[in-house]
């Protein structure tokens, strides 16, 4: 055998399993896709325009400075703790909730997702507002891991379900003990499932504003943001935004490579028998006070400190028949927004399973390229092709939506990504062979059977698109306001017992996804 | 009655890699049930996967009843094809009864021809009346036998089975293979079953084709594949050999175990003639013309397999015994030889 | 019941999504007047509302942080759907009208207001003004120093609290950079940074450290302290406020202003002129010394009871359109360390 990419060499090795086909792809997928693309990729255009309108020297001379290292230096580091912790907190929650015998486990799995609902500026505030002396990273590290180990945990659980407890056991007999088995065989199994949550965690930590900024941690982003702010000039922003995409394309390259050559789906049609709860034993008390710790400080602790606001604020100010038509708007644009994403990232999602080779890579890392970005950026560069391409579009809410998109595809993207590996290829060439086009079988085989991971993507794309506010202020209908728009303005002026109703509702709301999600079962 | 024709079939994974397919050719009459049998790796399921669709050849022809579906310059997409598969452990679509799964390529049908069609189908296949169950409340004979159904209800031109019977336990398997193939029997389907195991290839198939390194390098009966193989490989793949250095004399071949007749045709000089174990049976008599030392024994309870150290020869020779068995390993016995052997170059 | 995982989740997802555009089309008639503020809604809405009752016509307002809708009216450029920009300070007015984006004002408007107050190009003007003071919590500052430029003696290690990334703190320090060059500017910043001030992330907060005790003195906008009186009385305000006299550069007057913006059309370009005006008029500056606590700066209207009057402050002289140079400030401000 010549030379040959590993991918080729993978292919020759299981020319059976068909898992993943570098087989040119339907154009009823790869039309779709690429509209979603181009969408996705829209932002780069933009910035590509604004960081070369003084020339290239102009834009190199200011990514090119020390401060730029520094402040890259500082998103890295802030990114790769908050990811450690985030893969200690979820691994170990993911795996005390579906293989242990803990007391309450599906309880907990309910609970431990609740964090996604809260937003990473309110989980800040909350712990400024207790301890000010975690203002920096300690204090940025913290609200962002307790924020997004969700994006952890989710996949790490749903791989836990899936794997066969045959192999454990099969470890077990040739002498490994529970601790190695889990080392050497369960977490290897793991690793795809927790590396698509680390990027997803990482990406939100390049983009993330309200943490840093109110924990006054000086990241990549609070540099972007400043520039808008400090020279009223977009050249340095947009400069310094295509280093932030450079780092998500490195970022997502790596990550499909720790994917390899492993084959995802089980071959077998019987269901894998669910793998034995170990009993915790004397580890009982201290796994439920770890979940305990965990569910106080990621979900108990801001909502305590939202209660507290309520409590000790003007009654005056809380007007409900406002609350209640801000959140059926908030709930009404999240949706919109959550449909849209999931169809878009549908094609992406099934192509980046079924497919190999350079356009289903592309493909998906057109869907990511702007994830790390400022919503700020994403934000100016929609008003930049609206005003120009869409007019009628413009501060309307399809424009809105196309945002959230835009923002928030890897979400749905990963998710399913991984709903579709779990759904055996084979059947799709079943349904091929009885006379069905490659649209219909997408229709009517692989979502089907990827519904319930498609599902919860879209819930979770839900829960994000409630809490965003930088590219909802600029892009909202004149006049809109939503859950988040409202906090923003409350805290603005400082009033905390106004904004508590906000945040609680927004929090409350967003729970029911979340919920949902912690109950999902593939 | 649908012929399957392939001509000068070739693929290859890649610019750089070895051919996979290399100019494969087979003829399946209409109506037949063909076995492709090979050894894991020989091509077969890229084979099948071509016919079906999935894939793309390199060079040459895929011909069902006159129609070219797969050529220079043609491809048809599987929809297309109307060619039926039945993948290895069913693969039945879970999230659908099994009535809609069998119903599932009728699409140009209304509603009561499709309903119809479909118990026509579950009564072929022995399970009327199981339509409203859902797949994984069936047991895996079951659903092979509906994946088949599926696969006959749009009254394919041609069905592909790959390695069907694979995933059941042995005990159920001969059964499942013969519902399988009284099944095609009544629907007239052209089908080709793609297999590794001689045995099934030889008990279901009408037709074998023997495929090594990407080529078919026999295509015949069973019986003439197991009686005539093409060569000494052949004669290993597909049942127990053994195998003789020998010359030719005078439409006999001269071997340590004696003088065989030679079946009927061109023979070389010298070479290897070919005997099958049944051929070879144990004696006391002084009269057979090769002695040994009995090395092992295999007891099987239908018959048993002897392994006896021939006096003159290199490798030893199996012996098919059948009825109650005297040897033990270690002693001494003659053989006796009956029927014709081949002999190869 | 073949698809029910899908059909149960989308099913009501797309009937919100549906009901979501019904929801927004019920304001969607045309709007007379669209305004841009970057003033917060909670300040302002009233007014506004007073305002669309004045004009009698439909006015819209796009609430946003003044410096992104700056940067979102330069994207828009003639196609902006704004009429008015109300912005929070005068540097993004200075950066709109550098960029050519506003209308000249008529001169009967300009004139309402000191033309300290107001863009030199004609093209916008302050509408409201609010002092940089010193607030001091008395239990720990005896008598509070005259100038921000004792701040950098060591007495004040680790007392003083500043807002260093608030726009308002660079505006001061852009001010200061007018008023003394950029070296004098320098070596107080260093000196600050040489003190180790705690730093906040809003003015709000640098009020709450005095007000605790966790820092001696700030360096703050004057109606931060009065907002906080009014909301939570008086009495319970431990910090105090000190003007500081003499022109000093800490005592900056900073505005919030409006100007009209080009890509209006002709009847919205009207109805923007009428809303200048009215926001220079009697009842809106009496807003704004009520409500926010800022200094009118028009129609005659005393500022609050118990703030010195604006002409009685030593506030340093300065044109407010050069604090638009808040890039170079910036860049200070990280070379020094403070940001």
């Amino acid at each position: 055998m010549a030379t040959g990419t590993s991918a080729d060499k993978a292919r020759r090795a299981h020319p059976v399993r068909q898992a993943a086909k570098a087989g040119r792809i339907p154009w009823a997928l790869g039309l779709p896709a690429t509209v979603a693309a181009v969408l996705a990729v829209l932002p780069l255009g933009y910035l590509a325009v604004r960081a070369l309108e003084h020339g290239p020297r102009y834009a190199w001379d200011i990514v090119a400075t020390e401060r730029t290292a520094v402040l890259l230096g500082r998103s890295i580091g802030l990114a790769a703790v908050v990811v450690a912790v985030c893969l200690v907190l979820g691994v170990s929650l993911a795996w005390l909730t579906t293989r242990t015998a803990l007391p309450w486990a599906d309880g907990w799995a309910v609970l431990v997702t609740l964090p996604l609902a809260v937003p990473s500026y309110v989980a800040a505030f909350a712990w400024l507002s207790a301890a000010p002396q975690l203002a920096g990273f300690s204090g940025a590290a913290l609200s962002l891991t307790l924020v997004s180990f969700p994006y952890v945990h989710l996949p790490v659980a749903a791989a836990l379900r899936g794997t066969d407890p045959a192999q454990e056991e099969a470890a077990r007999s040739l002498g490994l003990g529970p601790v190695r088995t889990f080392w050497r065989v369960t977490l290897p199994q793991l690793r795809p499932a927790a590396a698509g949550g680390s990027v997803l965690v990482a990406l939100y930590v390049f983009s993330d504003f309200g943490a840093v900024s109110l924990m006054r941690y000086d990241t990549f982003t609070r540099g972007i943001y400043t520039s808008y702010r400090a020279s009223f000039d977009r050249t340095p922003a947009a400069a310094l935004s295509v280093v932030l995409v450079a780092l998500t394309v490195a970022l997502v390259a790596a990550e499909a490579r720790t994917r390899g050559r492993a084959a995802y789906t089980r071959t077998g049609t019987g269901t894998a028998r669910p793998a034995d709860r170990a009993p915790l034993g004397k580890w009982a008390l201290p796994s439920l006070s770890w979940c305990g710790a965990v569910t106080a400080a990621a979900v108990v602790f801001p909502l305590g400190t939202l209660g507290y606001w309520l409590a000790a604020g003007d009654s005056a100010t809380w007007d409900p028949a406002r609350l209640a038509e801000t959140a059926w708007a908030t709930l009404g644009v999240a949706a919109a927004g959550a449909a849209l994403t999931t169809v878009l990232a549908l094609p992406i999602g099934v192509i980046a399973a079924r497919h190999r080779g350079r356009v289903a890579h592309l493909l998906e890392q057109a869907a990511y390229a702007g994830h790390a970005l400022p919503g700020i950026t994403i934000a100016l560069s929609l008003v930049f092709f609206a005003v120009r391409y869409a007019h009628p579009l413009y501060q309307e809410l399809p424009l809105l939506v196309g945002a959230y998109a835009v923002l928030f595809l890897p979400v749905a993207v990963a998710a399913t990504r991984a709903a579709v590996l779990q759904a055996p290829p084979v059947l799709e060439d079943v349904a091929r062979s009885l006379g069905r086009g490659p649209w219909r079988v997408l229709r009517e085989v692989t979502v089907p059977l990827a519904a319930p991971g498609v599902a919860a993507g879209a819930a979770l794309t839900f829960v994000v698109c409630m809490k965003e506010l930088p590219a909802t202020l600029l892009l909202r209908p004149t006049g809109m306001d939503t859950l988040a728009t409202r906090l923003w303005t409350e805290t603005g002026v400082g009033s905390f017992a106004a904004a508590a109703p906000y945040a609680a509702a927004l929090i409350l709301l967003a729970a029911i996804p979340s919920y949902l999600l912690g109950r999902h079962r593939t | 009655m649908t012929e399957l024709r392939i001509e000068g079939l070739s693929k290859a994974y890649g610019p750089d890699a070895p051919n996979v397919l290399d100019g494969l050719d087979l003829t399946v009459p209409g109506g037949a049930l063909a076995a492709v049998l090979g050894p894991s790796g020989c091509g077969k399921t890229t084979l099948l996967r071509i016919i079906a669709g999935f894939l793309r050849a390199d060079a040459g022809s895929v011909t069902v009843g006159g129609r070219v579906l797969t050529g220079p310059g043609v491809h048809l997409p599987p929809e297309r094809r109307r060619i039926g598969i039945v993948p290895q452990e069913g693969a039945l679509f879970p999230h659908l009864s099994v009535g809609r799964n069998v119903a599932f390529g009728l699409t140009g049908l209304d509603r009561t021809a499709r309903r119809r069609r479909t118990e026509t189908m579950l009564d072929l296949v022995g399970l009327a009346g199981y339509g409203e169950r859902m797949p994984h409340e069936l047991s895996g004979g079951q659903q092979q036998r509906i994946a088949l159904a599926r696969a006959l209800a749009p009254q394919p031109a041609l069905v592909l089975l790959d390695e069907p019977f694979n995933a059941l336990d042995s005990a159920l398997r001969a059964g499942v293979r013969a519902d399988v193939r009284s099944a095609l029997r009544l629907s007239g389907a052209t089908a080709v079953l793609v297999t590794h195991d001689q045995q099934e290839a030889l008990s279901t198939a009408d037709l074998v084709a023997v495929v090594r390194d990407g080529r078919v390098v026999q295509c015949d009966t069973p019986q003439q594949v197991y009686q005539h193989p093409a060569d000494p490989w052949v004669a290993g793949f597909v049942g127990d050999a053994v195998l003789l250095p020998a010359t030719a004399d005078n439409g006999k071949a001269v071997t340590a175990l004696g003088t065989i007749p030679l079946v009927k045709g061109e023979a070389p000089a010298t070479g290897t003639a070919l005997l099958r174990p049944e051929q070879l049976q144990l004696t006391d008599a002084a009269s057979a013309a090769a002695g040994g030392t009995v090395t092992d024994v295999r007891y099987f309870g239908h018959d048993a397999m002897v392994t006896v150290a021939v006096d003159g020869l290199d490798e030893p020779v199996d012996v098919r015994a059948v009825g109650p068995l005297a040897v033990q390993p270690g002693q001494r016995t003659r053989i006796r030889v009956r029927g014709e052997a081949l002999l190869h170059a | 019941m073949r698809r029910p995982s899908v059909r149960r989740l989308a099913v009501p997802l797309l009937a919100i999504g549906m009901l979501a555009p019904a929801l927004a089309a019920c304001s969607d008639e045309p709007a007379d007047l669209v305004i841009y503020s970057g003033r917060n809604e909670d300040l302002v809405e009233p007014l506004l509302e007073k305002l669309e009752k004045e004009l009698d016509a439909n006015v819209e307002v796009r609430y946003g942080d003044s410096a992104e809708l700056a940067a979102q009216i330069l994207e828009e450029g003639d196609k902006t759907e704004a009429g008015l920009f109300f912005s929070q300070d005068a540097g993004a007015l200075g950066a709109l009208s550098k960029e050519g984006r506003l209308k000249p004002l008529p001169q009967s408007t300009l004139d309402k207001v000191d033309e300290a107050y107001r863009g030199s190009g004609g093209d916008w003007t302050g509408v409201s003004g609010r002092v940089r003071v010193l607030a001091y919590h008395p239990g720990k500052v005896a008598t509070p120093p005259d100038s921000v430029h004792d701040l950098t003696g060591p007495e004040w290690k680790g007392r003083i609290g500043i807002a260093p990334n608030n726009a308002s703190f660079q505006a001061f320090v852009t001010g200061m950079r007018v008023l003394e060059g950029d070296d004098a500017t320098r070596d107080w910043l260093k000196g600050l940074k040489t003190n180790s001030p705690k730093t906040y992330e809003s003015n709000i907060d640098v009020l709450e450290g005095v007000d605790s005790g966790e820092v001696s003195v700030g360096l703050i906008n004057h109606y931060y302290w009065y907002e906080k009186a009014a909301e939570e009385g008086e009495d319970k305000l431990t910090a105090k406020l000190h003007f500081l006299p003499g022109g000093d550069p800490g005592a900056l007057v900073n505005v919030a202003g409006v100007g009209l913006l080009k890509g209006a059309g002709k009847k919205e370009g009207e109805y923007a002129q009428q809303a200048a005006d009215f926001l220079l008029g009697k009842e809106a500056q009496t807003y704004f010394a009520e409500e926010t606590k800022e200094y009118p700066l028009a129609a005659g209207v005393a500022p609050e009871e118990g703030l010195p009057s604006l002409d009685s402050l030593e506030a340093p002289q300065i044109d407010l359109g050069k604090l638009d140079s808040l890039k170079e400030t910036l860049a200070m401000l990280q070379e020094v360390g403070l940001v």
